[in-house]
């Protein structure tokens, strides 16, 4: 399977700030990517580049293998971008919207958008700026599925979504992309929604990439133990297979790539007592929290 | 693709265009009721001379309103495309960037030419309708630069709007103020002869001046 | 065409502003510059002068000082209402006895502006009644344009009088008037004395007087001597009625065109620019005095009645250019461009190279200081060669729209 999104190389600086050096991202055809971050970690940063709304310092980004700096027209028709906040013509209503984009795209499907309309309790001729924002973002997202794109490209799609729509907007956009074999390259900043929507995991934090396997791996691989220490003054953070460490008074939390016996065997050896060790099942929000730490 | 852009560009500006092109007329239904009312307090042969000599310009009112027009039809049109940086689904369009910036653009043109068109047919008819040739030819001399200025301030505003750094808006902001203030030198009737032809041509210059701050935006200047 | 736009950009950022700029600096720095009085007296045969320097000064050309009083005395005809009252009125100058009503009637002033010459013609003009036998002229009811006729429009409801029109274009074609015509020259207004028509110029450059009479027309080819052209004529409305117009030749020449007998007489005066100089005639019963006025010089010619030059006289003053402000603005601005202009009274771009090469000093500097913007912001030298250059040809105007309008991406 081809690569649908190529990022080689990219580094980037906000004037003198790095955001970050060397990254790569590869988004295979018909695999869904989500890529995590916190505020500022350079997610949108990212995204602009793949919008080709800025140049990277060093690197490129490559779409259906053509510069994201300079898409031809054909390349846009093939790719549904879906800007921060659901952002659409406001002053239209869906009937002119749909008219409006129908005439851009020569595959224009308009079936599943009527269908997503269909759902909304909105008016003929209710202006886009008067819908909530769920309304707005089932519109968006109505809009994207009628281009018939190839890839899609959803910049914090769940902005402002109540969790009724997120969970109806995951839903059908998965059902929607696995059944159509769709690329998707999504961010989001609430995580627990993404473990149903991706294939694929990309955590980024200042300056580095943390993560990026397919979602099993990492949450099969990543663990977090929990356990008192006992004895005091011993500063595990240091340790190369400690990822992540939390401490409440006694109480710690451990998070690591590596197996539970690999974690006790390196106490034992190290003559450490801990009380009460047990693995915790974590979801993707708190593996997302425990690599990332929570500050 | 032309006709969708025209379409957006269309519902976003139509009440605008229909309500300005109406002020515009009615301002010039204003000065020839003030023309009708001097001709008949004064007599026409007493009022001609002071049009022909006394450089009184009875089309005085007319100054600002292609200008007002221009400019707010650069606002209808352009405020919305940056709100929540709303050019960005613009440009994702599967067509050449500066293409359809230059549609709309073009959609706009057409609007303000439409509406000018109007305004100054209807101001030309009614001048003719009361005055001499020469009368008449003086007074186009020099309303044309106010109508060449509502559409250098609609293209300069574009440019201005588009910007998305303030301190750059800023600046754009003064040199297009510093080049509108050519359109309004004022003088005596017809004065604006030698220099009509040289503002039609800078208009036409500055008619794609938008491409500028929307390439920034797209580079990533915002 | 992202870079084109961005030229265009800076293009009409320098226009706009060696507009805008020079126009500020000088409504915050120019100062009043005054061009000294210079008259003839009739009593020295000499010039008198005043001028301002912290106070009014009045002297002559051999350096004496005079009181207010003394110096009106040397100027009788000019001043004659003041020397009236206070009673120092001479009997006799010259050995003529002052008739008040001859000096009145004797008096003349004049001034030509080169914007009178430069500037729309109105192309209506109103044919007064000459001989209406009211005390007063009447604005006609109708307005006249010498195009392939003599058409009267009426100006209530801007239709031909075709009558008059058929009449006024036939008395023409007689007389063997070429249409249309280049040049309608008279007093187009109800405020002089009578009314002497106007004084056409056809399209075969021949010249003729044209009035209306008792409702006809009155017609009268004038010789002009061969090669003769006029750029100029300027009716004027004298008591004394000696002539009907001064009028500038293309050569330069000051003419003027007598009353009844339609002589063309030319006055020895010089060097006369009407571009660019104001022209002042002053006559009074013993002379005229004939004052050209440059930018910063007078150059004055007297000529007795018999219209001999008597004498002359040149005075200049501190140029514009040579004031503080002046040699400031030498330094700062490689150029001005002015919409408007004193000798005009069209709008246009009126460029005006700054003389001298001080501007050079500033425009290197602004080089110099775009250089390190340059370095600050991370940008490429090679990629704002252009800019560089347009800096040093445009200076402050060229470093400002360089800048404004950035060259970030533009290589």
């Amino acid at each position: 399977m081809s690569n649908v999104i190529e990022c080689k190389n990219l580094t980037h600086y906000y004037g003198k700030k790095l955001v970050y050096e060397n990254l790569n991202i590869n988004v295979k055809e018909g695999s869904i990517l989500g890529l995590l971050g916190k505020n500022g970690a350079g997610k949108t940063t990212t995204i602009n580049i793949l919008h080709g709304f800025l140049q990277p310092r060093e690197g490129e980004c490559l779409i259906f293998g053509e510069n994201t700096q300079n898409l031809s027209p054909i390349t846009k028709s093939r790719i549904g971008f879906l800007i921060e906040g659901h952002v659409q013509y406001a002053f239209m209503d869906i009937h002119q919207i749909e008219k409006f984009y129908s005439g851009f795209y020569p595959k224009w499907n308009n079936e599943p958008y009527w269908e997503l309309m269909s759902k909304l309790k909105v008016t003929p001729k209710q202006k886009i700026s008067t819908m909530s924002c769920g309304q707005k973002s089932q519109v968006a997202l109505g809009l994207i599925l009628a281009q018939e794109p190839d890839l899609l490209i959803l910049d914090d799609f769940s902005m402002g979504l109540d969790p009724g729509y997120r969970r109806l907007f995951i839903d059908y956009l998965r059902t929607y992309a696995k059944a159509e074999n769709k690329t998707i390259f999504a961010t989001s900043h609430i995580v627990q929604d993404m473990e149903r929507l991706i294939d694929d995991v990309l955590i980024m934090d200042y300056n580095r990439v943390l993560a990026q396997s397919s979602i099993g791996d990492f949450m099969g691989n990543f663990k977090q133990f929990n356990f008192k220490l006992n004895s005091p003054g011993i500063d595990l953070s240091k340790e190369d297979f400690v990822v992540n460490l939390e401490t409440t008074g006694k109480e710690i939390e451990l998070f690591t790539y590596e197996s539970e016996s690999f974690v006790k065997d390196f106490l034992k050896k190290n003559n450490i007592s801990v009380d009460n060790f047990t693995e915790i099942k974590m979801g993707l929000e708190d593996a997302f929290i425990g690599l990332t730490g929570k500050y | 693709m032309y006709k969708s852009v025209f379409y957006k560009e269309w519902i976003k500006t139509k009440w605008f265009l229909i309500l300005l092109s109406l002020i515009g007329l009615l301002a010039v239904g204003n000065i020839f009721l003030k023309v009708q009312h001097n001709i008949t307090f004064n007599g026409a042969n007493k009022y001609w001379y002071l049009i022909l000599f006394q450089n009184q310009l009875y089309f005085k009112s007319l100054k600002f309103v292609p200008l007002l027009i221009g400019l707010t039809i650069a606002l209808i049109q352009y405020i919305p495309e940056i709100m929540d940086k709303r050019i960005k689904l613009t440009f994702h369009l599967p067509i050449n960037e500066d293409k359809i910036l230059l549609i709309m653009l073009g959609y706009g043109t057409f609007g303000l030419v439409v509406s000018f068109g109007l305004i100054f047919s209807f101001f030309s008819i009614m001048s003719s309708h009361y005055f001499g040739k020469e009368i008449v030819d003086a007074a186009i001399i020099s309303v044309l630069p106010w109508f060449l200025a509502g559409l250098a301030a609609y293209f300069l505003a574009a440019l201005v709007i588009l910007e998305a750094i303030w301190k750059y808006r800023a600046l754009y902001f003064i040199a297009a103020a510093s080049f509108l203030l050519l359109f309004f030198e004022g003088g005596i009737a017809g004065s604006y002869s030698p220099v009509n032809f040289k503002l039609i041509i800078l208009t036409l210059l500055i008619s794609i001046s938008l491409i500028f701050s929307a390439y920034r935006f797209r580079k990533g200047e915002m | 065409m992202k870079k084109i736009s961005r030229y265009i950009l800076v293009f009409i950022t320098i226009l706009a502003f060696a507009v805008a700029i020079p126009k500020l600096y000088w409504l915050a720095f120019e100062k009043p510059i005054q061009a000294p009085l210079v008259m003839y007296s009739c009593i020295d045969d000499g010039f008198m002068i005043q001028y301002y320097d912290q106070e009014f000064i009045r002297t002559d050309t051999k350096g004496n000082i005079y009181t207010r009083d003394e110096f009106e005395l040397k100027l009788p005809l000019f001043y004659i209402r003041q020397l009236l009252i206070n009673g120092t009125m001479p009997d006799t100058i010259k050995g003529v006895a002052m008739d008040v009503h001859e000096i009145s009637r004797t008096k003349s002033s004049y001034r030509y502006r080169p914007l009178y010459k430069n500037a729309p013609d109105p192309g209506l003009y109103p044919l007064f009644e000459s001989e209406s036998g009211r005390a007063n002229l009447e604005m006609p009811l109708d307005y006249f344009r010498i195009k392939e006729r003599m058409e009267f429009v009426i100006a209530s409801s801007n239709k031909v009088d075709e009558r008059k029109t058929q009449m006024f274009t036939t008395v023409l074609n007689n007389r063997g008037f070429v249409f249309p015509s280049k040049m309608i020259a008279g007093l187009p207004t109800t405020r002089k004395t009578i009314d002497e028509g106007y004084i056409v110029i056809d399209d075969a450059d021949q010249m003729f007087h044209v009035k209306m009479v008792e409702g006809e027309p009155y017609v009268k080819k004038v010789d002009v001597p061969e090669g003769l052209k006029f750029k100029r004529i300027e009716c004027v409305d004298f008591k004394d009625r000696k002539y009907y117009s001064y009028l500038i030749s293309d050569a330069n020449e000051l003419y003027i065109l007598t009353q009844d007998d339609y002589e063309l007489i030319k006055w020895p005066v010089e060097d006369f620019n009407p571009e660019i100089e104001e022209l002042r005639i002053y006559g009074d019963l013993f002379n005229y005095t004939i004052t050209l006025k440059g930018p910063n010089y007078l150059n004055i010619t007297v000529l007795d009645d018999k219209y001999n030059k008597v004498d002359q006289y040149y005075d200049s003053w501190t140029a514009l250019s040579e004031t503080k402000a002046g040699k400031a603005a030498a330094f700062i601005f490689p150029a001005e461009i002015r919409m408007t202009d004193a000798n005009s009274s069209f709008v246009n771009f009126y460029f005006e190279r700054t003389k001298g090469f001080l501007w050079l000093i500033l425009n290197v500097l602004l080089m110099a200081i775009h250089y390190t913007i340059i370095r600050k912001n991370g940008f490429k030298l090679k990629r704002n060669l252009i800019d560089f250059t347009v800096i040093l040809i445009t200076g402050i105007y060229g470093f400002l729209a360089v800048n404004f309008f950035q060259n970030k991406f533009f290589d």
